[in-house]
């Protein structure tokens, strides 16, 4: 009996044997923008993703955020909402700090983004202190499992979006500008937070030991120009030491890859992370799937490899085949490695270049390759 | 006389203390600002922009060498007029609408500025009219737009043909960057250049302006 989507996906996460390519295609980029502006094809208006996907003969990544709800002790949270803004301010007894997200899903993306971040100055220390000692995780995965059901065996919902502690502090809580200042000026108050921040992190990943999450992303959104001065120092310790945890758990650990990877090459591989998703390769960024795959052999699972550039119009039909061809010989003879867009359908992404790509697998993607 | 490679080194070291104790030094000295700022400053940010291209140096070093000259020119400032500081031409930049990433932006309009041009930053999330007119405002050489997503890119497209449409794309060179723009890309919406990282793109800006 064929394996289903979901088997493929996990067998080759798992560095386990597969029948074909698995495809693990992700469109919520695509389908939002399409959504919110009614200019979904007219055939698939009124689906959802997963049944998009499965027209298209493509298996599924649906994404999911958290699988807890965060509560915080001794601390008053004010939410105003002005759509698209929300401001949101965290008012404890070491003082008052406040963030602004932006959230436009019909313009495409899935989450809010962050217009202002909580930390403004060496003031904020005392209040980020009280916030990150004072979090509290609640699991909560009705949502997450009514995607899984969604989903059922015709692909994974990955989840969450999650950090690691020093990046969760770059992202979240200062800005990656103010952060490099502030670790340059204040180390040890910056590493004070980083110890702390550590603490909620391990809440998250003791929710995940005990959840039906096979493949946790445990990380990711870097960049090498960014990354490459702090990673061995504050990432790849963590990843070492939470794979670890994971594995013992019966987990696997995932990143999401999705910027320049080069000078992190080496890196990744010293971190045990055992799935690099959202691989993103040239002309998105400088490396290919050959260099990728020369370095990391068969020790990462690839999921990725076809640049979300290449379904849009400005490449013709011809080229997106070609690519995706030459692709599948790179990687002979195929095993762990998961096709699928690096890293999202854009809103100007033709949705029949994913049915094309899971073809083309169909075709050529018999392993062995 | 001035010793500026300690002022050099300031800024290449990263060190905002140490170049405007320099820059303050300088000016005591008697060194004009504009000297300050040439043989200092922007001589400095040529080194840390050779060694970013050379990947020798990462945007952390970036971002306190760009710190160093910010607060320096801070203490030159009221000593300069603006008939006295040539420009190399005016650059309007900014991250195209849905996207709000900046780091790269803010990365470029501070070596902008280093190396001798105007910047006029507009900040992120910029819609196609705010671009347009920006460029009939400031009426600049260049204008840069970032985008750090696919999903982004697109728009930059959308402002080149409304600069059309209003009559100002001849008037002004227009350069796009960002982690997912490629030269295809540059090339298949008809903008003037693409820079890969800051170090490239000062470069093209000095060609596009011809300095």
């Amino acid at each position: 009996m064929a394996m289903t989507e979901k088997q493929r996906i996990l067998a080759a996460a798992r560095k386990q044997p597969v029948d074909k390519l698995p495809v693990g295609a992700r469109i919520d980029v695509w389908y939002n923008y399409h959504s919110g502006h009614d200019t979904l094809p007219e055939k698939y208006k009124g689906w959802g993703i997963p049944d998009i996907l499965c027209d298209q003969g493509a298996g599924i990544q649906l994404r999911h955020g958290a699988i807890w709800r965060t509560e915080y002790r001794d601390t008053e949270v004010v939410v105003h909402e002005d759509p698209p803004y929300t401001t949101t301010e965290y008012k404890t007894p070491k003082g008052t700090v406040s963030k602004k997200t932006m959230f436009t899903p019909q313009e495409g993306p899935w989450m809010p983004y962050e217009l202002e971040l909580p930390f403004k100055s060496v003031d904020d220390y005392p209040v980020i202190e009280h916030l990150l000692e004072n979090t509290v995780l609640i699991p909560y995965l009705d949502d997450y499992l009514k995607k899984v059901e969604m989903v059922g065996e015709n692909g994974v919902v990955v989840a969450p979006d999650s950090y690691s502690p020093m990046q969760e502090i770059m992202r979240t809580i200062m800005g990656y500008e103010r952060f490099f200042f502030e670790l340059h000026d204040y180390p040890s108050r910056v590493e004070h937070l980083y110890e702390l921040m550590k603490e909620v992190v391990w809440q998250k990943l003791k929710i995940l030991a005990e959840s039906p999450v096979e493949t946790p992303e445990v990380c990711g959104n870097w960049s090498d120009d960014i990354h490459t001065p702090v990673f061995r120092k504050y990432f790849t310790p963590w990843f070492q030491e939470v794979g670890e945890f994971l594995h013992l758990k019966g987990k696997l650990t995932q990143a999401h890859i999705d910027g320049e990877m080069r000078r992190l090459i080496p890196m990744f591989l010293e971190t045990g992370i055992d799935v690099a998703e959202a691989w993103s390769p040239a002309p998105m960024t400088s490396v290919t799937t050959a260099e990728l795959r020369e370095a990391w052999g068969d020790k990462v699972t690839i999921w990725g490899g076809v640049p979300a550039i290449l379904f849009e119009p400005q490449y013709s039909d011809e080229e997106f085949d070609e690519y995706v061809k030459h692709l599948l010989k790179e990687i002979a003879p195929g095993y762990n490695f998961i096709l699928g867009m690096g890293d999202n359908l854009a809103f100007d992404g033709k949705i029949e270049r994913v049915g094309r790509m899971a073809e083309l697998v169909d075709k050529y993607g018999r392993l062995p390759i | 006389m001035f010793d500026y490679s300690t002022l050099i080194q300031a800024v290449v070291g990263g060190n905002h203390i140490r170049s405007v104790e320099l820059a303050s030094e300088a000016l005591k000295d008697g060194v004009s600002p504009q000297d300050i700022v040439g043989s200092g400053l922007q001589a400095g940010m040529r080194i840390v922009g050779d060694k970013f291209s050379a990947g020798d140096f990462f945007v952390p070093e970036m971002l306190l060498a760009s710190r160093a000259v910010t607060r320096a020119m801070e203490v030159l400032q009221p000593h300069i007029c603006a008939a006295d500081m040539p420009t190399l031409g005016r650059v309007v930049i900014g991250t195209v609408f849905g996207d709000i990433h900046d780091i790269g932006k803010n990365l470029l309009a501070m070596f902008l500025r280093g190396a001798g041009f105007e910047v006029f930053d507009l900040g992120i999330n910029i819609t196609t009219d705010s671009f347009v007119g920006a460029v009939k405002e400031y009426a600049p050489a260049i204008l840069g737009m970032s985008a750090l997503i696919t999903t982004t890119m697109p728009t930059m497209g959308d402002v080149i043909k409304a600069l059309e449409v209003a009559e100002l794309r001849s008037r002004v060179k227009i350069i796009v960057g960002g982690a997912p723009v490629t030269q295809h890309f540059t090339e298949y919406i008809g903008a003037d250049g693409y820079g890969a990282d800051g170090g490239s793109a000062i470069k093209l800006c000095r060609n596009l302006v011809g300095k």
